[in-house]
């Protein structure tokens, strides 16, 4: 409940950074191709994990969007694939901008997260919002630094008979539901 | 002012990616099934032991053909009666509560079948209203569990079967209400629990499927429960043990022909006299093979056996072996085909009839054996086993029952099905 509070006000100041900063933004040049690779750091409940991130998309102005494809390693590895909006703004001339994503996360569990029954994976909700900042300004290039919040449900299941010696047999669902809250932090080069 | 609010917004935003990593709570709901055992006294299972409503195929088992009836045992719970009298439109029109049942033959209007350990004589002379004229106590060794400190069927309690309720907790509370282990009144999910017939040979018998454990020939009832071959006297009506003979501990089909009986076991086939000593059957011979489930069918010169793969059978062959059994104390591989994963088979004449599995049912003129030649291929179902009679060939498949028309081979179709119903 607390993580999703703090998503939410995090929406509010992503949406309060759009109005408050768009008459200072430096345009760029009108409807071009734009990609933003970035690799970083998960880190959550159960400690640090990798990841890594390529969107691409059509940059206009001061606006960004694109789709993203990514591999997420915290607590199951997964592929999530989304979509990325974000929005450049300037502010004591220094180069920031705001972003949000959303869409599904693909399960690619390793043998050992499957366990010894070979456990079945599910696919969930992905998002991930922030605030940027771009650390070496070139012409049309830049090295950003991110950092926000990260979301994925992964849901795993297993049905398993017991058998007691001799009677019929039961049949044993069970079904694990991950919401894994998480503090993203990334660095990529984006041209 | 609008810079100061900037600034102040900057500020706020500063504080909140600051938050402690602690504050990042992963959240875990568990959904398992809470399963709680019904139990009842085995002389309230016997006392069950009748025909009620019809019940839906959910998980079927051994298949037995009987006049006009299709027998079809729902594994562990009992049996299917199916009026067929129209196969294009079979019926299910009731159901034998039988406990623990997984085999059955039927001869004249008697049904004999396995309910747990204990071997049942029922008087099925109108299905609908069938019931229990004697119980064997204790035939199967292997299932006799709930003997071994009572024989008063009033004290010894069964698993008859399980309540199962869904509940969903968050997985945290879940391990701390777990960890009362040891104390009065803990309740533990399931998931808990668990980490601790034959080709008639007269018109009174019935036909079983080629993965039978029943088998009736003559005035004997043939059981199969590994590593016993059990016979018994029914030219009464109601059995009466009559002779024991040891067999391979991975026996698991039992096939008669004329005065032989074929069984099947996971390293080969075996094969017993039963012509001189009918209570004893007494063993003539052995086909070995790879290590594989096989079903086995026979005719007067060869044996058909299927070998398939998977985990229960442990084998990698998927196939069918034909055995030279010209010469009984001399049986030779005549010839072998591949085949996808075949389960059932059967036979009529020069018909040759293999269940596939996934493949589904595969028909061929058998008449020569070095040269098989496939009449018809039907792809409707995943099949499992079937009994063939008189032009009619009743399949028992992953979806229900097919039946197909075969008294003309150059036309061979499909005539009606009954469905399982998934619940």
């Amino acid at each position: 409940m607390a993580a999703r509070k703090w998503s939410l006000l995090l929406c509010w100041h992503f949406a309060f950074c759009i109005w408050g900063f768009s008459q200072q933004v430096p345009k760029t040049a009108s409807w071009r191709f734009h990609s933003i690779n970035q690799a970083g750091l998960l880190e959550g409940e159960v400690g640090s994990a990798f990841q890594i991130q390529t969107i691409n998309g059509i940059q206009h102005r001061t606006w960004f969007g694109g789709i993203g494809l990514g591999l997420d390693y915290y607590r199951f590895r997964g592929i999530p694939f989304f979509l990325d909006l974000r929005k450049a703004f300037s502010f004591s001339g220094k180069r920031f901008f705001v972003y949000a994503d959303g869409g599904i996360h693909f399960p690619w569990p390793t043998d050992n997260e499957k366990g010894f029954s070979g456990n079945n994976f599910f696919n969930g909700f992905y998002t991930d919002i922030g605030l940027g900042y771009e650390l070496i300004p070139l012409a049309k290039n830049s090295w950003i630094l991110s950092l926000g919040y990260s979301y994925k449900k992964v849901a795993e299941g297993r049905v398993d008979a017991f058998c007691p010696m001799g009677g019929p047999c039961n049949v044993n669902r069970y079904r694990f539901d991950y919401e894994l809250n998480r503090l993203s932090i990334k660095i990529g080069f984006a041209f | 002012m609008k810079k100061i609010i900037a600034y102040l917004h900057a500020v706020v935003l500063l504080l909140l990616v600051l938050v402690p990593v602690s504050c990042m709570k992963d959240r875990v709901n568990y959904t398992y099934t809470i399963e709680t055992p019904v139990l009842q006294t085995l002389s309230q299972v016997r006392a069950g032991i009748k025909t009620g409503p019809i019940k839906p195929i959910e998980n079927a088992g051994k298949i037995y053909s009987f006049g006009k009836y299709i027998f079809l045992n729902e594994l562990e719970r009992g049996i299917h009666i199916i009026d067929n009298s129209n196969p294009a439109h079979p019926e299910n029109i009731g159901f034998i509560n039988i406990p623990g049942n997984e085999n059955m033959a039927v001869k004249g209007s008697m049904l004999y079948a396995d309910s747990y350990s204990d071997l049942v004589a029922l008087d099925i002379s109108n299905p609908l209203h069938v019931a229990p004229t004697q119980f064997l106590s204790n035939i199967f060794s292997n299932r006799s569990f709930y003997y071994s400190n009572s024989t008063n069927p009033d004290s010894i309690l069964i698993v008859v079967d399980w309540i199962a309720k869904d509940t969903t907790v968050d997985y945290n509370t879940y391990q701390r209400y777990m960890s009362c282990s040891g104390f009065a009144g803990c309740w533990y999910p399931a998931a808990y629990m668990s980490s601790v017939a034959a080709p008639a040979a007269s018109g009174s018998k019935g036909i079983g499927g080629s993965t039978a454990r029943f088998t009736i020939v003559g005035d004997y009832l043939y059981t199969l429960s590994s590593p016993d071959l059990s016979s018994f006297d029914i030219s009464t009506g109601n059995p009466r043990a009559a002779g024991k003979v040891s067999v391979d501990w991975s026996a698991e089909t039992i096939y008669p022909f004329k005065d032989k009986l074929f069984v099947g076991a996971s390293n080969g086939m075996s094969m017993y006299d039963i012509l001189s000593d009918p209570a004893n059957p007494k063993t003539t011979g052995k086909f070995a093979h790879a290590r594989s489930c096989d079903p086995v069918v026979a005719d007067d010169n060869y044996a058909y056996v299927t070998l398939s793969s998977g985990t229960q059978c442990q084998g990698f062959e998927n196939e069918l072996d034909i055995v030279n059994i010209k010469d009984i104390y001399n049986a030779t591989l005549t010839k072998t085909y591949a085949l996808n994963h075949p389960k059932g088979l059967a036979k009529d004449g020069n018909i040759l009839f293999i269940c596939d599995e996934s493949e589904g049912l595969k028909i061929y003129d058998a008449s020569d054996v070095n040269n098989l030649h496939l009449l018809k291929h039907f792809k409707d179902a995943s099949t499992i086993d079937l009994v063939v009679n008189n032009g009619l060939a009743v399949v028992l498949t992953k979806n229900g029952l097919y039946e197909y028309d075969y008294s003309d081979i150059n036309n061979i179709h499909l005539l009606g099905m009954l469905l399982t119903l998934k619940v």
